[in-house]
């Protein structure tokens, strides 16, 4: 039997994009007779601020940066590589504080910087609204990239996120592995929601920061077609397949014969076919 | 209090994934217990489906044919498990009730070409209510699959020579995607529409053929609307969240488009 804490966690984590206020406050109003539910459920808002990429304006910046896995000091507090900061972050409130200068410290800090100005470049080509990190990872010897790009619109019920987090380990030849996650949400008098998961390798033949960025780029558009051919397939095939617009007479129903007919026998009840 | 968490729980039902609907109910129902009644009437969750004994044909379950752990069959008005002085309607309304699970089973064939389908009337002081159940998988191919939920909750009150319908109706859309280019796309959710109507009846056949067009022409709109908002609104979304093309090419293209318009205007 799952605790409170359980399943107010998955509450929490399960929140679509830009709608995680919004489930916060179903919950407390679920938990009311408890109000410490909140705060012991904090790992969970860790786990899902890290899994969906929040992203967070620095006290007196105007970017936002991402929270992931990959930038969270030893500390607990996160850095961006970008503008050399660390910010305590509160996963809660979704609010960045106590903002100080941050020396990335890595091996690799040159490769990471060049990855950061072609995905940046390659991001402002292809997402009207996104942020991005490029961080050392497993005890710097790989390199992790995240992307995310969120459009939230609740006035018109709808909210939508794409993500991508890219690995690959500092040699000669690699393989960048990853994935790329799409969610979309509607809900004006219903609830629909769009869940996709890419796993992505790619084989990169030099690890030129450029040539890295234009596969992964490469893949991406890829994604987006095969993507966008599935919404037509499946329009096609599985949703015509359930049920027909019409039916196949082009007619509809002549429900005074179709009743009439049938009211005219003896309707006492418990035919079977 | 337990109003605002009612609320609470329909809202947080309405944001969560609708995949996992059934599993999240029962969630906030441990949660507070005292809401289980409530939403479960006010949820629409897919369709269980069980076999008549008596008739060897299939029926839906749902709210509306249980008693206690039975539920009816609308083929044999009977209760399974049997129950003693299980809820059935009156002899007039079981007839209706026959008439329109004879005629919707018609209407299931031609628009659904397979599928399940259950009607149940029941009583009401000035009238009577009922629901039409209606439900389909496919799995075309291992790629893709599908499930389709209609369920249309209507009362049809008495008034001298006509009847006032009011139409509550769920279409629960579950599609499913698999391969090795596409990964995994899950397109999941619930729409409901209402419809009030006035229409003449003449005999009981009338209401069989008032609330069979009010459904028809419900599920035809519903159908539209998914169609827009599964295929047109998410693929939309996803276009703004990532542009295939070049935005500094797209760019570049609007400029010179606006720069045209200004010089003819000149």
């Amino acid at each position: 039997m799952p605790t409170t804490v359980d399943i107010a966690s998955s509450f929490i984590e399960g929140a679509p994009p830009g709608e995680l206020a919004d489930v916060v406050a179903d919950v407390k109003a679920l938990t009311a007779d408890d109000p410490s539910v909140i705060s012991s459920i904090a790992p969970a808002f860790q786990r899902y601020n890290e899994q969906q990429l929040a992203t967070v304006k620095l006290p007196g910046a105007s970017q936002e940066v991402v929270i992931s896995e990959f930038n969270k000091l030893d500390d607990g507090r996160y850095f961006d590589v970008e503008s050399s900061t660390s910010f305590d972050f509160d996963h809660v409130t979704q609010k960045a504080s106590n903002a100080q200068s941050y020396v990335l410290e890595s091996k690799n800090e040159d490769l990471i910087k060049s990855l950061l100005k072609a995905l940046g470049k390659h991001a402002s080509e292809h997402y009207p609204s996104c942020s991005y990190g490029v961080y050392p990872t497993e005890n710097d010897s790989a390199v992790a990239m995240v992307l995310v790009a969120n459009r939230y619109s609740p006035n018109n019920f709808w909210n939508g996120r794409f993500r991508s987090v890219y690995q690959f380990p500092v040699s000669s030849s690699s393989t960048v592995t990853g994935k790329i996650q799409v969610d979309v949400h509607y809900y004006e008098d219903g609830n629909v929601a769009l869940n996709t998961t890419k796993p992505i390798s790619i084989s990169i033949p030099s690890l030129s920061a450029e040539s890295v960025i234009s596969r992964i780029a490469a893949a991406e558009r890829d994604y987006q077609e095969d993507l966008n051919r599935a919404f037509v397939q499946l329009a096609d095939g599985a949703f015509k397949g359930l049920r027909r617009q019409l039916p196949i007479t082009r007619q509809k129903v002549e429900w005074e014969k179709v009743g009439g007919y049938r009211l005219g026998q003896d309707i006492s009840g418990g035919k079977g076919r | 209090m337990a109003d605002a968490q009612f609320d609470s729980a329909l809202d947080l039902l309405r944001r969560l994934n609708p995949r996992d609907t059934k599993q999240n109910l029962q969630a906030i129902t441990s949660l507070v217990p005292d809401l289980t009644e409530d939403l479960l009437a006010s949820v629409d969750q897919p369709l269980e489906v069980r076999r008549c004994a008596k008739t060897n044909r299939d029926y839906l379950l749902c709210d509306y044919n249980r008693d206690g752990d039975s539920y009816r069959s609308p083929w044999s008005n009977e209760f399974d498990p049997p129950i003693e002085d299980g809820t059935v309607p009156s002899e007039r309304v079981r007839k209706l009730e026959v008439a329109a699970n004879e005629a919707f089973d018609v209407y299931r064939e031609l628009y659904y070409e397979g599928g399940t389908g259950s009607v149940y009337f029941w009583d009401l002081d000035d009238g009577f209510a009922g629901v039409v159940l209606l439900k389909k998988g496919v799995t075309p191919g291992s790629k893709s699959s599908g499930a389709w939920d209609s369920i249309h909750v209507f009362e049809a009150t008495d008034r001298a020579r006509m009847s006032h319908y009011k139409l509550t109706s769920t279409v629960i859309l579950h599609l499913a995607s698999e391969s090795s280019s596409l990964g995994e796309l899950d397109l999941s959710g619930n729409m409901t529409r209402q419809v009030e109507a006035d229409l003449p009846v003449e005999s009981d056949a009338s209401h069989v053929a008032n609330v069979g067009r009010l459904v028809e022409d419900m599920e035809l709109k519903m159908r539209n609307l998914l169609q827009e908002v599964y295929f047109g609104k998410a693929k939309d979304v996803v276009g703004e969240l990532r542009s295939l093309a070049s935005l500094s090419e797209t760019n570049r293209d609007r400029a010179t488009h606006r720069e045209m318009i200004m010089s003819m205007q000149r």
